[in-house]
């Protein structure tokens, strides 16, 4: 039914379609005749159009190759068929078609036709562009040709894979294709890409564990490395961490020499307290204006440069012993007290107190504690913008834990004793606000019962939550179950989960021994849970899925383990550097699986969370992969750029400036040549978006490779046929 | 303001509890909301919802369609629909938003319709009362409590909110934020607030009445299991009396009072009233032009406190 269908349709729409197409035709034609003189007159068009002189229609040779990608395109459509076909078209000089064309074998086919038959220009068609336009580029070099005269015809994702039962349909649709392509392929021209140098310069955003390790790898790489933190304290979450799954290691103890590491190498530049202002530029030569938020105390070396000999803040917390504001810490997830002059925890890097501008009353007291010796502290400090040219950029922005408290059927921030996994692993640290004692904030008893709820907010498909896995709650809900059967003797946890994830290594072993060791596991979504009004303990509500029966729980203490989500300013940053995100706001990779660390906009990676959730050891390899990433243009000294610019007809330029406002890339400007006003484009900074092509109202603009002829012939070999 | 003081005009959609087994909360609904400005206009020729359980759960063609055709009688009549039921809600609300988005499935119903001469267009919006009278666009907290003659000071009230008014969350689309609240909403014991009453929160609120879904159909037993729960966490309380928005819970709580007292040899004689009723007693209504005296639990104690 379905293959009578596609084809029925097409049989009277190409003859009778003729007619009604005809004015078209006319109309194309006028649109196309004045941008085709540029192509009559390369003195007009760019440089490299002149040298593609010969793209005159009636000296093309193309060579058309018809990929069959084993049966994943000749299972679906009739080859021979487009095969015949392909040769009937205008300026096809020769047509083959072989197994799998992107192998040695295929390439050589290409190679060896193009010698033999004087071609001017390849058409594969095969599969995406995306995934195999490089490795026929190539191909075309190599048979000698200038690369861009490739053009793809995709007749596998967009043709066999989603027509896989409409044989005519697809043979036909194919035939489009080529036609189409082969149009395209007669009029491309020699391009030849720009290299550029690369500043021999770093950075990376976000200094947690991943842009720790990130920057430290690019140090040691011998590369000059600007680390910007939004906090006033470098290593992120995991810093607020008590031990590590599954090893149990100390998280403090392995994060602090690190942490010191980076304070002390000579080739990074560290800027805490900071954040990204402004980026301009493009990979290899980025200009990165940093704002460096109005701190209060000053360092050693600025205090220095005031002529402050020996002053400058040097950790002693004398002016947060005096300071009279007192405020939650953050750090501390608000459970413990700060001032508004204050370090996060007593190691901190850099050793510097900050104000807290939004909460300090300006008395001056700490100004005093401090004394005229140091004379650290500065109530009139404003924010400063410093700017720094760097090669390449890897954020590393991690995130932020989601809003628990939406989900309203957990209670969190309603009934005292429920509490997140981030407020449990500051509790049960011997550093934290209990000095490690696990109490229930109403009454500050030790629990007997504690619960764990999994997923909470994660793999929810209610719309309130996070469709995702957060991917380590299972395994520290784990560690926390653990934690506390280790500290509080007699102290049951009851985890109650989905699915436990404990897919890394020795992760599952760790799974069997919390079992072992008599944490309880009860497998169902938590529906509800009530607080008893007059005890504050809590009752879980769930269904036990295995036992198949309801579940009303008591127990002292609830743990949720929250979803995680994006750090909250990662999308200001994020368009700052021209990086996408996917749906559920994580930072987008190039390619999920071939590309993880890099992004779709050249010079920039991604490291740690901020990409997805991640543990510790997959954040310090993603966080090493991108340092390796952004290490190459580095070392390379130059990095070529896509020819794909857009160029400016002088002749035909009235300067209107329209495309200047237009360009998203902020690429164009007009400027006064030979008394005119014309626009002029940054090459590098053009991405070959065609906005202001598109829109030019005198046609002055020509989009190299996607110019108005080459989209216009496609366009007309499209609807008119064309075929010989 | 336009004539008599009428700001605003619904299609006043009955459904069956309601009409059959407590009149009061229609005249209540009737009276009370003309106080405030908002004329019911009786839906002539309107079926039952249909109960979204029992029809839904068998053949949702024929669930659509009836809920259509009693959405096309209010087309008709060029209004919005106002209804007192939150059985009443999910039906006719959720097929007005469904067919209202998807045309292959109002194409479908439209097909069905034409046999009895009806389209569905899709032109109006359908509103819980408890909606109309908590939403300061219709009415709002200030002008209850501005209507209120005969506060109902001292007497200690709970709320039963019941399921399909606020659940499931992602298919609501409340205008009042705080009504989208699914766990612990609030906006009802301002209401209670409103008309002199002490709103009283009570373990497990949210829980089911325990009728829903067909279960009181199905296995009575059960379903005053859950019903007689309630009533202890309520009962904890020491409140004077429930109010709910939805006659078929309240049949369950009143009735099923009794039904427990013969099952379980349970009493509790907690009265249980509609919102509305409540309303109308505040604004000075008498019992017996609510309807009072046909409630399975004596009302008395609760009108001893406030009258
Ligand atoms: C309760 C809990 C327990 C955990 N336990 C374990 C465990 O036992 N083992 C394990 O392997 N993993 C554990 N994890 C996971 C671990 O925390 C993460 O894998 C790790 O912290 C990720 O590091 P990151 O550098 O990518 O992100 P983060 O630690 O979030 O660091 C990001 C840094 O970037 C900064 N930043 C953000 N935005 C900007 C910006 N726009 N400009 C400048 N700076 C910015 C932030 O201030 C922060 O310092 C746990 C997580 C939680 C929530
Ligand atoms: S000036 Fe600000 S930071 Fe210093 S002591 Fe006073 S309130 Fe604290
Ligand atoms: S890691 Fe475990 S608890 Fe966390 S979202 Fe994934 S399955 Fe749920």
């Amino acid at each position: 039914m379905a293959e009578k269908k596609a084809t029925t349709k097409k049989a009277p729409s190409k003859k009778e379609d003729t007619k009604k197409v005809a004015p078209v035709k006319q109309e194309v034609k006028k649109a196309a005749a004045p941008a085709a003189k540029p192509k009559a007159a390369p003195a007009a068009a760019p440089a490299a159009a002149a040298a593609g002189s010969t793209t005159q229609q009636g000296e093309a040779r193309i060579g058309v190759f018809i990929c069959h990608c084993g049966t994943n395109i000749a299972g679906s459509m009739d080859i021979p068929a487009v095969e015949e076909y392909a040769k009937i078209l205008p300026n096809v000089a020769y047509v083959d078609n072989y197994k799998y064309m992107c192998s040695m074998p295929g390439q050589a086919v290409i190679s060896k036709a193009v010698k033999d038959n004087h071609l001017t220009g390849v058409v594969v068609s095969a599969c995406s562009p995306r995934l195999h336009e490089p490795t026929f580029r190539t191909a075309t070099k190599e048979a000698g040709l200038n690369p861009f005269r490739f053009e793809m015809a995709n007749i596998r994702e967009q043709n066999s894979w989603v027509h896989m039962h409409d044989r005519e349909g697809s043979t036909d649709k194919a035939k489009d294709a080529i036609r189409i392509a082969v149009a395209k392929a007669s009029l491309l021209q020699d391009l030849f890409p720009k290299t550029v140098p690369v500043e021999k310069a770093a950075m990376v955003v976000g200094a947690g564990v991943a842009g720790m390790q990130a920057a430290l790898d690019l140090a040691a790489a011998g590369i000059k490395t600007y680390l910007v933190e939004a906090d006033t304290s470098i290593g992120g979450r995991m810093s607020q961490l008590d031990k590590t799954f599954p090893t149990l290691d100390c998280s403090q103890c392995i994060l602090t020499p690190k942490m010191v590491d980076v304070g002390r190498a000579s080739m990074i530049e560290l800027m805490t307290w900071s954040e990204v202002h402004e980026v301009e530029g493009y990979i290899g030569n980025f200009d990165v204006t940093v704002r460096k938020k109005a701190r209060g105390v000053i360092t050693p070396k600025e205090a220095e440069a005031r002529g402050i000999v020996g002053g400058g803040c040097n950790g002693c917390g004398d002016c947060e012993t005096a300071c009279p504001v007192v405020k939650p810490n953050e750090f501390e997830v608000g459970m413990k007290p700060r001032k508004a002059i204050y370090i996060n925890h007593p190691q901190v890097v850099p050793l510097l107190y900050t104000i807290d501008f939004n909460s300090c009353v300006k008395c001056g007291i700490c100004v005093t504690a401090c004394g005229p010796e140091k004379r650290a502290i500065d109530l009139e400090s404003k924010d400063e913008f410093v700017k720094v040219k760097v090669g390449t950029v890897i954020l590393a922005t991690g995130y932020d834990i989601f809003p628990i408290e939406k989900k309203e059927e957990w209670g969190y921030k309603r009934f005292e004793n429920v509490i997140t996994s981030l407020e449990f692993e500051r509790l049960i640290c011997a550093s934290g606000p209990t000095g490690g004692h696990l109490i229930r904030p109403s009454d500050g008893e030790t629990p007997k019962r504690v619960a764990f709820v999994l997923c909470a907010g994660s793999r929810d498909n209610t719309g309130t939550g996070k469709p995702y896995c957060s991917r380590f709650c299972c395994m520290y809900s784990l560690k926390h179950a653990h934690q506390i059967i280790e500290k509080i003797p007699g102290c049951i946890p009851y985890i109650f989960y989905m699915d436990i994830r404990s897919f890394g290594k020795m992760y599952e072993e760790f799974y069997y021994r919390i079992q072992d060791e008599g944490a309880k596991f009860i497998r169902g979504r938590v529906a509800n849970i009530i607080e008893d009004k007059k005890t504050k303990n809590l009752h879980v509500m769930t269904d036990d899925t295995l036992l198949d029966r309801p579940i009303d729980m008591e127990v002292d203490m609830v743990v949720l383990a929250a979803a995680v989500q994006p750090k909250e300013d990662t999308n200001r940053t994020r368009k700052l550097f021209g990086v996408s995100c996917s749906s559920d706001g994580w930072l987008l990779e190039a390619h999920p699986k071939l590309n993880p660390c890099g992004t779709t906009t050249a010079g920039v990676f991604l490291a740690g969370v901020c990409q997805g959730p991640k543990d510790i050891p997959d954040t310090v390899a993603s966080a090493e992969g991108a340092a390796s990433a952004a290490s190459i243009p580095i070392h390379m000294g130059e990095v070529e750029l896509e020819p794909y610019f857009a160029t400016c007809i002088e002749e035909k330029c009235a300067g209107c400036g329209m495309c200047v406002n237009l360009c998203p890339y902020s690429a164009l400007a007009l400027v006064e040549k030979n008394g005119r006003t014309v626009m002029e484009v940054t090459e590098a900074k053009c991405k070959g978006c065609g906005t202001c092509g598109g829109f030019c109202p005198g046609g002055a603009i020509w989009m190299n490779h996607f110019t108005t002829p080459q989209i216009v012939a496609q366009i007309d070999a499209f609807l008119l046929g064309g075929e010989q | 303001m336009s004539e008599n003081g009428i700001n605003h005009k619904f299609a006043f959609y009955l459904g069956c509890i309601a009409p059959n087994r407590y009149p009061g909360v229609e005249s209540a609904s009737i009276k009370a909301m003309k106080k405030l400005g908002v004329e019911l206009v009786p839906l002539k020729g309107a079926s039952c919802c249909p109960a979204p359980g029992a029809f839904g759960s068998i053949d949702l063609a024929v669930f659509y369609a009836m809920a259509a055709r009693n959405l096309v009688l209010a087309e008709q009549m060029k209004m919005d629909i106002a209804l007192v039921c939150n059985g009443c809600y999910k039906s006719i609300w959720e097929v007005n938003h469904k067919l209202k988005h998807n045309k292959d499935l109002r194409d479908a119903v439209n097909e069905v319709l034409k046999e009895v001469d009806m389209e569905y267009k899709g032109t109006i919006n359908v509103y819980h009362t408890a909606e109309l009278l908590y939403n300061d666009k219709f009415i709002g907290v200030d002008k209850i409590r501005d209507s209120v003659t005969n506060p109902l000071t001292g007497a200690r009230i709970a709320v039963h909110y019941g399921c399909h008014l606020v659940k499931p969350h992602k298919d609501r689309e409340f205008e009042k934020e705080v009504m989208l609240n699914t766990e612990c909403p609030t906006w009802m014991e301002e209401l209670v607030a409103a008309i002199g009453a002490t709103p009283v929160e009570y373990r497990n609120k949210m829980m089911c009445c325990g009728a829903g879904g067909g279960v009181r159909g199905y296995d009575i037993v059960h379903a005053l299991d859950i019903t007689n729960e309630k009533l202890i966490n309520l009962m904890e309380e020491k409140v004077d009396a429930l109010t709910d928005i939805c006659p078929f819970c309240q049949l369950q709580f009143d009735r099923g009072q009794i039904e427990i007292q013969e099952k379980f040899g349970k009493t509790y004689n907690l009265p249980v009233l509609h919102f509305a009723e409540l309303l109308g007693l505040a604004q000075g209504m008498s019992p017996q032009e609510l309807g009072l005296d046909l409630h399975g639990i004596s009302c008395e104690p609760l009108l001893q406190k406030v009258l």
